[in-house]
């Protein structure tokens, strides 16, 4: 079985030219060799490589592909509201804690907000629960290989490019809507909202998920530049709390993630310390 | 239905059962082209060694395969370790070979039954992808499977000896082929027990 | 020898064959294996749980295995060894389940060995089982509890889903009774549970699958795992409430001579004592 390489790493170039914000990141030579040996282990490879029976389908053109009984169980979804907000001096990141099978809830404490650097990166994860858990593992592995390769920690930019580099090479494979945020010496506090199909945007707040329908318009009348840390947690609360009354695959807790120069601190409202919208 | 399935396109049953220090096996004889006799003289069941026998139900092209892989297998595993294999060995064998194709299977229900070293019966049978499934009770396999777990549900007792463990394996063979158009026209029954095997052909129903 | 060569992972030599036979014998060319197959692959329709103690974790599981709508098994066994501190209980297509949980089990042994340590990490069987179910994007049917205590971490308790997704709780439950087992979690578990009180709180959630679930049936088996990873009690029929009550007591008895035989032969065991020669 022939291994493509090329196929999934995050090709050195595109790392270094979207890091962006007057930031140089040089690309030593054996970055590329380090890539290459977490690449020999890289579970989005081993989809390709593993399921050669994809290939032999594709190859002999046959229509009924799923070969049998075996259709795959429903996959548990992130069936979301995800957040994430900078205010002056930092981020924060807010989610729902459900996770779904159909119509059943699988977990109802899940915790969306995976550390991908701590305590200054995170990410806000919406989706399929396996292809998320998998590219914020993968994410996490490579940032900190990058991190002990340069003696420096990862900017957000970098960990976000790497989200953006996995989703968009294997696009095709996944469901994963991602907001990747953090805190840097560079840039301070920001915000990367990374969509199903590969496209990287840095935004002064991001909502995502199927909840985040329901508040594109409050938080566009609600969002102020320059809140402070008070005010960013409420304005989360606020919005979060309406998607979640809203919509029927989000719910459970509201858990937070504040990262500042100070670090991170993480923050949990269970259903009764959440505001309470209209309730007819 | 079945005659687009292809467990049931050949026809075919095996039951086996086991007893106190032995363990008995029973197949039919037909084989089929979905309703369509070809031959009353199929055999099913499969000398591992003198105190292993596995049988196969379901696509005839697949348990003549299979088969002969065991063989093969079995022979060269004499080669390397000079002794004859256990019945749980086998069964592994049987179930790595089936599972490594778990997703293109091959079309067959083994069924193996063997004594061990001290007369301890041995009765395993396996689903198309290899899943193993040992008991200390009876198994059944083919196109009558569920009318076979029903007659061994009421016949088997546990403790049989030989000469009763025919008669339960035999009666509940022919109980089920009864109302089996896809199986019959004749039985074998192998009993293993502590002086050798004994095999005996049954009168059947030829219809 | 083509036919034995070592393969790594899956053959698909048989795939178009197979296709070839369904859409010859189905009318439908884009109808499934499990439509025509009149006997689908053994499954565990199945209630499998756990729940965790201050001093490890406790596992539990039903003991039937169906084949369609016929049991195929009446004891099976759900609970499977992963290593001396760990053990896991499966649901989904029974051959993936027996498969991916000795496949881990042989790659623990080799680690525990590689990193020279008396037990291994829960996480890191949760770690493998969940990249390798990934990378076959749910077509490995294996839903998975694993649970187990270990140095690091303590008692660990996670779910492993088929696509490869992990979620780590104080009590779960999985399979097609984890509704039943969960709302007996939901109404009966607290934060203090003792072991005893842990291990009836699981009998009684798998009692629950048991009763409202046609999937499960049989036993409960139990395996509680605990002491720091060194003591496992491993309870294989915990509770037999289903035994077969209507049943003759002598049972059906033929008399001998009853099947016409028409042939009989007796092929007596042979002792070899010395082989001269292996040619």
């Amino acid at each position: 079985m022939s291994r493509s390489h090329e196929a999934t790493i995050p090709p050195a170039r595109g790392f270094s030219s979207s890091s962006g914000g007057g930031l140089k990141t040089s690309t030593p030579a054996s970055l590329e060799l380090l890539y290459a040996a977490a690449a020999a282990s890289d579970p989005f490879e081993g989809i390709a490589s593993a399921m050669s029976f994809t290939k032999h389908l594709l190859m002999h053109n046959c229509d009924v592909w799923t070969p049998d009984w075996y259709n795959p169980t429903q996959d548990p979804q992130l069936g979301t509201t995800i957040m994430a907000v900078e205010y002056d001096g930092g981020v924060v990141l807010a989610a729902d804690s459900r996770t779904s099978t159909g119509t059943y809830v699988a977990n109802r404490v899940s915790d969306k907000i995976t550390a991908v650097a701590p305590p200054y990166i995170y990410c806000a994860r919406s989706g399929s629960a396996a292809d998320t858990q998998m590219l914020a593992d993968t994410v996490r592995r490579y940032v900190t290989a990058l991190a002990l390769e340069t003696q420096r920690p990862a900017t957000v930019r970098t960990a976000a490019a790497l989200f953006r580099e996995l989703i968009y090479q294997n696009k095709s494979r996944l469901t994963a809507g991602v907001i990747c945020a953090g805190w840097d010496p560079l840039n301070g506090g920001q915000v990367y909202s990374i969509t199903l199909g590969g496209t990287l945007v840095r935004q002064p707040f991001s909502i995502g998920g199927s909840g985040s329908t329901y508040i594109y318009g409050y938080c566009d009348a609600s969002y102020r530049k320059g809140m402070n840390r008070e005010a960013c947690i409420a304005f989360c609360q606020q919005a979060a709390s309406l998607a979640m009354a809203r919509d029927g695959s989000s719910g459970g807790v509201l858990r937070m993630v504040c990262i500042e120069e100070s670090g991170a601190q993480r923050l949990l409202f269970t259903e009764d310390q959440l505001p309470r919208g209209w309730q007819g | 239905m079945s005659q687009v399935n292809p467990l049931h396109y050949n026809g075919g049953a095996v039951f086996a059962a086991t007893g106190n220090q032995c363990v008995a096996i029973a197949a039919d004889r037909r084989f089929g082209q979905a309703q369509l006799t070809l031959a009353c003289d199929a055999n099913r069941l499969f000398r591992v060694h003198d105190r292993l026998v596995l049988g196969l139900t379901g696509l005839a092209t697949d348990c003549l395969t299979l088969a002969e892989r065991v063989r093969m297998r079995t022979n060269l595993y004499r080669l390397g370790e000079k002794r004859e294999p256990k019945p749980a060995t086998i069964s592994a064998l049987v179930s790595a070979l089936l599972y490594e194709r778990r997703f293109a299977p091959y079309f067959v229900e083994p069924v193996i039954v063997g004594l061990s070293g001290d007369n301890k019966p041995y009765c395993c049978s396996m689903d198309l992808l290899g899943t193993p499934m040992e008991t200390d009770e009876f198994v059944a396999a083919g196109t009558c499977a569920e009318s076979l777990y029903g007659t061994g549900e009421t016949f088997w007792r546990p403790g049989l000896d030989p000469e009763d463990l025919f008669e339960v394996t035999a009666q509940c063979m022919l109980a089920a082929l009864d109302r089996d158009c896809l199986s019959g026209w004749g039985a074998v029954v192998y009993v293993l027990h502590s002086e050798g095997v004994t095999v005996r052909e049954l009168k059947a129903r030829m219809d | 020898m083509l036919l034995e060569q070592d393969f790594q992972g899956f053959s698909f030599d048989l795939f178009l064959r197979n296709q070839q036979l369904l859409r010859r014998w189905s009318n439908e060319s884009k109808e499934r294996i499990e439509n025509v197959l009149a006997k689908p692959p053994r499954k565990t329709g199945t209630t499998i749980a756990g729940v965790l103690f201050a001093g490890g974790v406790v596992l539990g599981a039903d003991t039937r295995a169906t084949e369609g709508n016929v049991v195929a098994d009446k004891n099976c066994s759900k609970i499977h060894y992963i290593a001396s501190n760990i053990y896991c209980c499966g649901a989904g297509t029974a051959a993936d389940t027996e498969a991916t949980t000795q496949l881990i089990a042989s790659q623990m042994e080799l680690h525990r060995q590689a990193v020279d340590r008396d037990l291994v990490p829960v996480a890191a069987a949760m770690t493998r089982l969940k990249h390798y179910l990934f990378r076959y994007q749910g077509y490995i049917s294996a839903a998975l509890v694993l649970g187990g205590v270990d140095e690091l971490n303590g008692p660990s308790l996670y779910t492993v889903y088929p696509h490869g997704s992990v979620d780590q709780l104080p009590y779960v439950s999985m399979g097609s009774g984890s509704l039943a087992a969960m709302a007996v979690f939901e109404a009966r578990w607290h934060e203090a549970l003792t072991e005893e009180e842990a291990k009836c709180l699981v009998y009684e959630a798998i009692s629950a699958g048991i009763e409202n679930d046609l999937g499960s049936g049989s036993n409960v088996d139990l395996c509680v795992v605990k002491n720091g990873g060194r003591a496992v009690d491993y309870l294989r029929g915990y509770a037999k409430e289903n035994v077969r009550v209507y049943r003759k007591p002598t049972g059906h008895v033929f008399a001998r001579g009853t099947t016409a035989v028409l042939a009989q032969e007796l092929r007596k065991y042979v002792q070899v004592t010395r082989v001269v020669s292996d040619l």
